[in-house]
Order: structure tokens, then C-alpha cells, then sequence
């Protein structure tokens, strides 16, 4: 098997030599444009989007018939009902929030599940501590270096493009730290190096990728490579060939930015196989509102930029599934600012044409004072790791539970096709 | 004076002296001696280290000051942060916000809906569609103007362009450095609205002064600002168990009795008990003081003592700073009758409300707080979480992480702690024993740290002796690599790591920033001439290579590959005249992986 690395660098190296020798530049360019990306198999791709502030999932999927919640909140609460503003009632327990309108056709389509009570086991409320627990996969080994998805990615057992796990973040997200390759890009367009005029961009661009090769500091040196690999490939392709289609509009927020360019490299179709994103701004203190608000904002954002992003990748579908997480959910009730504070369990939303969908998965219990956890919070009864792991054995077909969860041997939730 | 009297006096003189000691330590005259020698660095390496931790960037000439003074006195002297800034303070004569209180900056900076609101109030403008309309762009402008109101933008112009500018001119260096390290360590947004307009206070009057005094004095200036109280929501957080309250509820009531009204339908009694049902704590403050801002998240402290901290906080809020509003009006009213008295505390923007702090007693890591502590049980707390030493260890990693190395030594950091708490967390005396350690002068530390985006443009600039003339530039090119300062949204402020800074993404931004810088392609950015054209024109362009090199990666150790690489590139390029060979080289320097480190 050829390798990869070996395979592109020597690519640069042939580029970099012809230019020294003066040969004339359409040959370099000409070099450069055949060292065409392998044909890659059509994987399937799994798309995580990270909640980051922890998602109050009690506004999100209201188990609105528990009386002690409604009490718990009393700005808060909001009930089902056909008129503008009330829940969309799911299946006469959990009730949707109004803004999630989009993931009510989805969910009603049975492609959109949704798992409630899910969380960590480890009950740290920081957010920094819980995020890094989610991401790494092992809520109780702060040392654990590397990323569950970049794990996922080491397991498929296959040679992958350098597109194989994209982040459209502007820093590495902690999922994706380790070993295996994997890429942080914040904007497609705008990644190309600006140099003015044809010759000089060849010249500039093998210059600095000789300086890069050439430097000692292993950071400076590996994440060049990347990207160099990456502006070699996307050079060869117009990304205004690959725009949302016709009719579909992304909202012009961060993640619906992000979610725009993820489908973008799905239609480009050069081996993306785990696409990541983020959302901000969940971390609702103080006036969390309810129809109109903080979050009602927020979840319109979430549910417009998924949707989008689903009917854009529309020849794709059953290649891909999307799955949400938050790093904990909020208090049980509402804190005296008209908001919610840290707590623990929260819901997720998985989507895909393989999902055994239109249903709300979870094991809640009520919410009295017994059952809540440190008498105030939504005890976690569903780990994330059983969601987690169900979507890499059943989507990505891994089997190595061990590897991407070690310290864990709980069950897979059982909500995917087989 | 009998000999036994004499004795007596001199032991309660020792008493005194201890005593004074402790609780009043006056720090000696710091002993500066760094050990680079020993660690096989010459004078000239030791100095280049010395600016590239403790400066934006190395100016031309600043290693041979440094050289010639003494690095201890350098330090010593960037230490006393007195040097004269004439260059800078005429650059920010032209920022009016900078000199004005936050309450002037509140009732300066209106956003667009308040200027509508104050144009109807006037009369001058009173349907809203008016205002939308091309015609009366002018009547607004004028009225704006006349009123001396400007918008938020302009103030947020100002902040980062403030900030930029201190960056490149300021002669204390160190304080600039420390001041961007503890805003971020204490970190605050203008993502969020409230917040946003007491951020350049903040920085001005929390931040700044306190960076090289006492970490006490510091935290408790953070907690305090308005900036902190509404970005973390303390503001808000309140509680009614306390008597005043109770007698304000009592007092309504017997108004309605004494005045025959429906006690079950008046308006003011309706709100009041709606506000007692509705309002109350708010724990944000209370669990990132303990996990961000001092002893770290695993320092042991649970659930139940972010709860019982945030309890010690309720109360603690703003002066209403907008002159008009009725908030104001009120405020106004019972200043007069001596709210202190009261319990009340007010010190500059800030304000205890004894009557919406918990009275209960409270318990936070097994200390009990009595119930008649009010203000003073926020300052018990902040005084004793100081001197923790979980806090010493965790804000002795975070500076010895800034300026020693990603991954510092135990060792450091344990040194490091002892003078912290030694000395009441006297913040000077820690970086002298960070900079007087060996860890400080190793080969794992030197150049091992890669620039922020911020640290690489400022850099950039200060090396080539650039005139910067639209600083906001600068921020949009900190924005495209990963740095939107001040626009953090977590309360951790950026992570200090390498990996966090260095990714595909912001990689090929940071060359392409070299090469626009190089170019002239940054609008209001002016190279030295000097620095290209040189005095005397190079013999060859291997000299011209030799003299950029020297000027921007001064005792660089990859000099000699980057020289070959540099001139199989000049070579290649020989026939293009499109660009002066002289700015490329500049900008593959400034692009250079060599260039990000410092």
C-alpha cells in the first residue's frame, strides 16, 4: 500500500525540484494540477455538531406532563398546543420546542431520533472539564490525549484522503486531537495563499514549504504539511461549482456556515468521512426566554442550519448521519435570573436515513426530589458513550468498543437500522 | 529607663515588627540575577529571550539596549513601568474614550434604538419610520452631534485600537504583555452586551494597575467591576432573606391596610411578591471564580460550595451609571438618606445592596460565614481563596505557562508557589523567581513558544519599524488567525497552547499576512524605508538575505537552512521585476516557521 504522506510529499518534492531547475512555470503547474486526489471510496460520514455552554435539553424536548417540572419553572414552562408558540407534542410525553420546527417534519419522517437523559457519569458541572470528558470519550481520565473521532478515524481500517476528518473550526476542536490526521479549516474560500500573479504564487508557496519542511519545531512542521496538501487539492477544485442548491438558505451564523461548507466537501466528494462543527452561546444564566429569547434564537439557528444542510447533501443522505451533543444539560428549575444554571443530563439529536427515528429515546424517571440528582438536576440514566458508540459501530462500522471507549463496557442504545 | 523596661520595649518592638510582617508584608528590594550563563546562553541570546517574553516584539536597537544596560536592569526598570510614553500618548490623544468613567462612556456610546428613544423624548424625530429615511441621515447626525452621542461601534473602534497601538509604542513593555495576560486570565467579552461597554475600564482601571501588585488586590478589583458583574451575571443575582427586605414587603402591606386598598390587587404589592417568587441566585460568578479565576477545578471545593459562594455574592451589583434612566432617579433619592448606614457599600460603579444579600449563614470549605457579614463575607472569601494554595499553584502554572513553556516544570511551579505565598501572592516577586530560575533560561524554554496571532503582527510591526495608521487592520487580520480579541466568548480567554494557535487553517494565514505586510498590501501600513532600501545598498542579495535575517530572526538557530532556502528562491525569481526582491524575502521571513516562534 502506498502511503499517503509519502505519496503527496514526493508530489511536492518533484514540483519544488522542477521550479528550482528553471523550468519554465506551466510545467510546475502542470505538475501540480496531475497529482490528482485518488478516487475514494464512498464511505459513509458522520457529522458531530458540539453544543458548546450545555443546552438546556429540558426546553429543548419538554417531558412536559411531569407536574413538578411545571412547578420548577414557573417563566419557564411551556406546554403543548396547536396554536402559534405552543410545543409540537411528540408522543404525548416530550413536546417540541416551537423554534425546532424543522426537526418536527424530520422527526415525524422517523429520520430524526432523539435521546433524552443523556450525559456523562463523571457530575463535574465546569464546562471546560465536561467537554474535554465528551470529547476525549473518558469522563474520568484527565491524561487521555487523544480525541474520540480521531480514534473513530484510526479504526476504519483504511487509507483515508486528507479530507478524511474536517473540523470547520477556526482551532482544533478536542475531539480530533491524536495521532491520525485531521484538519481544522474555518473558511474554504479563503483558503489559498494571496500571493499576486500566477508564478509568483508557485514560488511563494514552495518557498514557504520548504522553510516549513526544513524547520525543526514538529508543530510548525506537521500542521504545514497539512496544509500544503490541502491547498494542492483544493486548487484544482472550483468551490463556487459546489454552492447550497437552489431555494436552500443557510442562516448566516457560524454554524450555518460551517454546515455549508461541510456539505460543500461532501459534494466535492474528495473522502470526507467525519465532518465536525460547533454552536455557541447555550450557556443561558440570565433571561432564557421562552417562544422569544436567548434560546428560542438559538434553537431556530440549530434546527434551520441541520435542515438546511440536509436537503443541500440531498443525494447523499444515505451515506451521512448527523448527531448533536452538549457537554451537560441545566438545573431542573430556574435559577433566579430568569435563566437556568449548570446540571446534568441533556438531550441529543440524531439524524440519518439509517436511524430508527421518531422516537424519543430515555429512561426519565420524574422528577421529584428523590430521584433528581443532588436533589436539583436530571439524573444522566443514558451515557453518552452508548449513543456514541452505537453511531461508530452500526454508521462507521467499527467494532473496536475498546479502543474508542476504553474504561467503559456499558451498551450500545439500540436506534439504528440494521 | 531601667534595663528591664528597655527589654520589654525592644520584645514588643520584635512583636510589632512580625506582626507587621505578616499581615503587612512590604516586599525588600527584589534581588535580580538571571542565570543564563550557566545555562550556556551568551548575553546577546539571553537578551533576545528576555524581550521575546516580556515584549510584543523586538525593535530595532532593543537587543543592544538591553545588552548594554544589563538584562536585570532592563527588567528591573520594566518592572518600576515608569518610563515616559510622549510617542504613544500622542497617538491616543485622538481616542476620546480613553480618558472618560464609565458612566460617561454609558451615556456617551447610545446604541442606535437609544438615540431614537432620546430623538422622541426631545421631539425632535417622533415617527420611527423617519429615522430609516435618507433625508433625515443629517437631523440625526446633528442632533447626535449637538449631543456630544456617538455609537457603540465607534467605542469599540477605540478599545481595539487602544490596544493595538500600547502593543506597538508603549515603553513599558512588561505592563502591556501582563495587561493582555491577566484580561485574558480574567477574561471578559463584548459578546455579551451588558458587559461590553465597561470592557475598556476594565482593562484600564482593574487590569492595568494591579498587574505587578498584589493578587488579592487584583481578584477583589475584578469582582467588584462592572464589567465582571454583568458578564458573569453576579449582577443580578440576589436574594430576599434579609430583614430590610422583609420590612419593605411589611411596609407595602401596611400601606395598603393603612390606605383601605385591595391587598389582593395592587400593582406595586403584585410586583414586589413576583419579584421575591421569581428572582434570586445565580451561580455563574461563584463556580468560574473558583475553577477559572483561582484554585482551579481540582482543588476539591463541590457543588455545594459554588452554591454557598454565589449566596456570599448576592447583592453585589452596579450603581445605576445611565443618568436618565429612573433606576437613577430613585437611587438618587435614597443616596440621600445615607445608604450605608444601611449596610450599603459604594466604591466607584460599584454597589452592595444590603437588602438583596442572603442573611443566612454559610459554609464554603468547611468555614462558616456568619449571618451578619454582608459585604465584608465577599471580601472574607476573596481574601482567604488568595491565599490558598491550590490558588498559588494554579495561577503559578498559568504564568509560568506564559512565559516559560507550554508544559513548565513542577519544580518551576512549586518554586514559584512558595514566593506566592510567601509573600501574599505579591505578584513582582513571582515573575522574579520565575526569571531568576534556570527553567526560565533552558534549552526546552527558548524559543519554544509559538506567537499568538496578536504577539506575531505586533512582532511583525516592531521589527520592521512600520507606521501603523489604521490599527483596526491589525485586528482584522488577529480575526482571520484565530484572535478576535476581546471577543472570547468563554470565560477561560484564549488557551495558551501551541496547538491551540497553530492549525492548517490559521498557518497559511500567517503566511499570507507576511506576505501582504512585505507588500504594502495592509491599507495604513508603512515599512521603514530604511528597513528595505538600506542605507547602503547591499552588495548582493545574499547580503540583502544576511541583513533581513539578522534584523528579524536575530540569534535564530535555523538560520542557515532558512539562508539557502531564501536563495534558491531569489534565485528562481531573479527575472521577475514585479516586486522588489527585497519585500519578498521580507515576507517569507515574517511567514517563516522561525518568525512564529518566540
Amino acid at each position: 500500500m502506498i502511503n499517503r504522506r509519502a505519496f503527496m510529499k514526493n508530489g511536492a518534492m518533484t514540483l519544488f525540484a522542477a521550479g528550482l531547475g528553471g523550468v519554465p512555470s506551466f510545467i510546475a503547474q502542470a505538475a501540480n494540477a496531475t497529482k490528482i486526489i485518488a478516487p475514494y471510496k464512498k464511505n459513509k460520514i458522520l457529522i458531530c455538531i458540539f453544543q458548546r455552554g450545555a443546552m438546556d435539553g429540558l426546553m429543548a424536548v419538554n417531558p412536559y406532563s411531569f407536574d413538578e417540572l411545571k412547578k420548577a419553572r414557573p417563566s419557564l414552562f411551556m406546554s403543548p398546543s396547536n396554536k402559534e408558540g405552543g410545543l409540537f407534542d411528540l408522543d404525548g410525553k416530550f413536546g417540541l420546542h416551537p423554534s425546532l420546527l424543522k426537526f418536527n417534519n424530520l422527526f415525524t419522517e422517523n429520520r430524526m431520533a432523539i435521546v433524552h437523559g443523556v450525559g456523562s457519569p463523571n457530575n463535574t458541572r465546569s464546562h471546560f472539564d465536561a467537554q474535554d470528558f465528551m470529547e476525549s470519550g473518558t469522563p474520568f481520565n484527565k491524561g487521555t490525549e487523544s480525541g474520540w473521532l480521531n480514534r473513530a478515524i484510526g479504526l476504519t481500517g483504511h487509507e483515508g484522503s486528507p479530507f478524511r476528518a474536517v473540523s470547520l473550526t477556526s482551532s482544533l476542536p478536542r475531539s480530533f486531537y491524536g495521532k491520525n490526521e485531521t484538519l481544522s479549516i474555518s473558511d474554504l474560500q479563503s483558503f489559498s495563499l494571496k500571493a499576486t500573479g500566477k508564478n509568483s504564487l508557485n514560488n511563494v508557496s514552495n518557498s514557504f514549504e520548504s522553510l516549513y519542511d526544513n524547520n525543526n519545531e514538529s508543530i510548525l512542521n506537521k500542521t504545514s504539511k497539512d496544509s500544503f496538501e490541502v491547498l494542492k487539492i483544493l486548487n484544482q477544485k472550483n468551490i463556487n461549482n459546489y454552492k447550497a442548491k437552489d431555494g436552500i438558505t443557510y442562516p448566516s451564523s457560524p454554524l450555518g456556515n460551517a454546515l455549508k461548507q461541510l456539505a460543500v466537501l461532501i459534494k466535492m466528494e474528495i473522502g470526507l468521512e467525519v465532518g465536525f462543527a460547533e454552536s455557541g452561546g447555550w450557556d443561558t444564566h440570565y433571561n432564557q426566554g421562552t417562544t422569544n429569547g436567548t434560546m428560542a434564537r438559538n434553537l431556530s439557528d440549530f434546527s434551520d442550519s441541520i435542515a438546511a444542510f440536509w436537503s443541500d447533501i440531498e443525494m447523499y443522505q444515505d451515506q451521512v448521519t448527523l448527531m448533536s451533543m452538549t457537554e451537560f444539560g441545566r438545573t431542573v428549575h430556574q435559577n433566579g435570573t430568569g435563566g437556568t444554571d449548570h446540571g446534568r443530563a441533556s438531550c441529543m439529536f440524531v439524524l440519518g436515513n439509517d436511524i430508527a427515528g421518531g422516537k424519543v429515546y430515555n429512561n426519565i424517571a420524574g422528577f421529584s426530589k428523590e430521584i433528581l440528582e443532588d436533589g436539583r438536576d436530571l439524573p444522566v440514566t443514558t451515557d453518552f458513550r452508548s449513543v456514541f458508540s452505537a453511531v461508530a459501530t452500526n454508521h462507521l462500522s467499527l467494532t473496536d468498543n475498546k479502543i474508542l471507549f476504553p474504561e467503559w463496557d456499558g451498551t450500545m442504545l439500540n436506534f439504528i437500522k440494521s | 529607663m531601667t534595663k528591664r523596661s528597655f527589654s520589654i520595649l525592644i520584645i514588643i518592638g520584635l512583636i510589632a515588627t512580625s506582626f507587621c510582617y505578616e499581615t503587612n508584608y512590604i516586599p525588600r528590594k527584589p534581588k535580580l540575577s538571571f542565570p543564563y550563563k550557566k545555562m550556556g546562553l551568551s548575553t546577546r541570546q539571553a537578551a533576545v529571550h528576555l524581550l521575546s517574553r516580556f515584549s510584543f516584539g523586538i525593535k530595532p536597537g532593543d537587543i543592544e539596549l538591553v545588552e548594554s544596560m544589563g538584562l536585570e536592569n532592563w527588567f528591573e526598570n520594566q518592572l518600576n513601568q515608569n518610563n515616559a510614553e510622549d510617542t504613544l500618548d500622542k497617538y491616543l490623544s485622538y481616542y476620546d474614550a480613553l480618558k472618560m468613567s464609565n458612566e460617561e462612556i454609558v451615556n456617551t456610546f447610545l446604541p442606535q434604538f437609544e438615540v431614537r428613544k432620546l430623538m422622541k423624548d426631545f421631539g425632535v424625530l417622533v415617527i420611527d419610520s423617519n429615522f430609516d429615511k435618507k433625508e433625515n441621515k443629517v437631523v440625526v447626525d446633528s442632533f447626535m452631534k449637538a449631543n456630544n452621542l456617538k455609537l457603540p461601534q465607534e467605542y469599540q473602534r477605540q478599545l481595539i485600537n487602544q490596544k493595538i497601538l500600547r502593543a506597538i509604542y508603549s515603553n513599558n513593555q512588561l505592563r502591556e504583555v501582563l495587561t493582555d495576560f491577566w484580561f485574558n486570565h480574567f477574561n471578559v467579552s463584548l459578546t455579551k452586551n451588558q458587559a461590553s461597554i465597561y470592557v475598556l475600564s476594565y482593562e484600564r482601571d482593574v487590569i492595568r494597575p494591579n498587574v505587578l501588585g498584589n493578587f488579592e488586590n487584583l481578584l477583589i478589583a475584578t469582582t467588584k467591576s462592572p464589567a465582571m458583574l454583568e458578564y458573569l451575571d453576579n449582577n443580578y443575582s440576589i436574594s430576599f432573606n434579609n430583614t430590610q427586605s422583609n420590612n419593605e414587603l411589611e411596609r407595602n402591606i401596611q400601606r395598603i391596610r393603612f390606605k383601605n386598598l385591595d391587598i389582593n390587587n395592587d400593582s406595586s404589592l403584585i410586583k414586589l411578591k413576583k419579584q421575591r417568587r421569581d428572582q434570586g441566585l445565580n451561580e455563574n460568578y461563584a463556580r468560574e471564580l473558583l475553577e477559572l479565576h483561582t484554585m482551579g477545578v481540582d482543588a476539591g471545593y463541590t457543588q455545594k460550595d459554588v452554591t454557598e459562594v454565589a449566596r456570599i455574592f448576592t447583592g453585589w451589583s452596579i450603581i445605576p451609571l445611565i443618568k436618565r434612566s429612573e433606576y437613577r432617579k430613585t437611587f438618587e433619592k435614597y443616596r440621600q438618606f445615607n445608604l450605608e448606614k444601611n449596610g450599603f457599600v459604594i466604591d466607584g460603579d460599584f454597589m452592595f445592596k444590603a437588602n438583596r444579600h442572603d442573611n443566612g449563614i454559610k459554609e464554603v470549605l468547611g468555614i462558616k460565614y456568619d449571618s451578619s457579614g454582608g459585604y465584608n463575607e465577599g471580601l472574607t472569601l476573596i481574601s482567604r481563596i488568595s491565599k490558598n494554595p491550590n490558588t498559588a499553584k494554579f495561577i503559578c502554572k498559568k504564568i509560568a505557562t506564559k512565559f516559560v513553556s507550554d508544559t513548565p516544570e513542577d519544580a518551576l511551579i512549586d518554586k514559584m508557589s512558595k514566593t506566592f505565598m510567601n509573600t501574599n501572592g505579591n505578584l513582582r516577586d513571582v515573575l522574579i523567581t520565575m526569571v531568576n530560575s534556570t527553567y526560565f533560561w533552558d534549552g526546552d524554554a527558548v524559543r519554544k513558544k509559538i506567537k499568538n496571532p496578536f504577539e506575531l503582527t505586533i512582532s511583525a510591526i516592531r521589527a520592521t519599524n512600520s507606521k501603523v495608521l489604521q490599527p483596526y487592520q491589525i485586528f482584522n487580520w488577529c480575526n482571520t488567525m484565530g484572535q478576535k480579541f476581546y471577543y472570547y466568548q468563554a470565560p477561560t480567554g484564549f488557551p495558551d497552547r501551541s496547538d491551540y494557535w497553530v492549525n492548517t487553517n490559521s498557518l497559511i494565514n500567517r503566511m499570507n499576512f507576511g506576505i501582504s505586510i512585505s507588500s504594502g498590501k495592509i491599507p495604513g501600513l508603512f515599512l521603514d524605508p530604511n528597513l528595505i532600501n538600506f542605507k547602503v545598498e547591499p552588495e548582493s542579495i545574499d547580503s540583502a538575505i544576511n541583513l533581513l535575517s539578522y534584523k528579524l530572526l536575530p540569534e535564530s538557530s535555523n538560520d542557515i537552512n532558512n539562508k539557502r532556502i531564501l536563495r534558491q528562491y531569489t534565485v528562481e525569481y531573479a527575472n521577475n521585476k514585479s516586486m522588489n526582491l527585497s519585500n519578498q524575502i521580507l515576507g517569507l521571513l515574517i511567514g517563516s516557521p522561525e518568525f512564529q516562534k518566540k
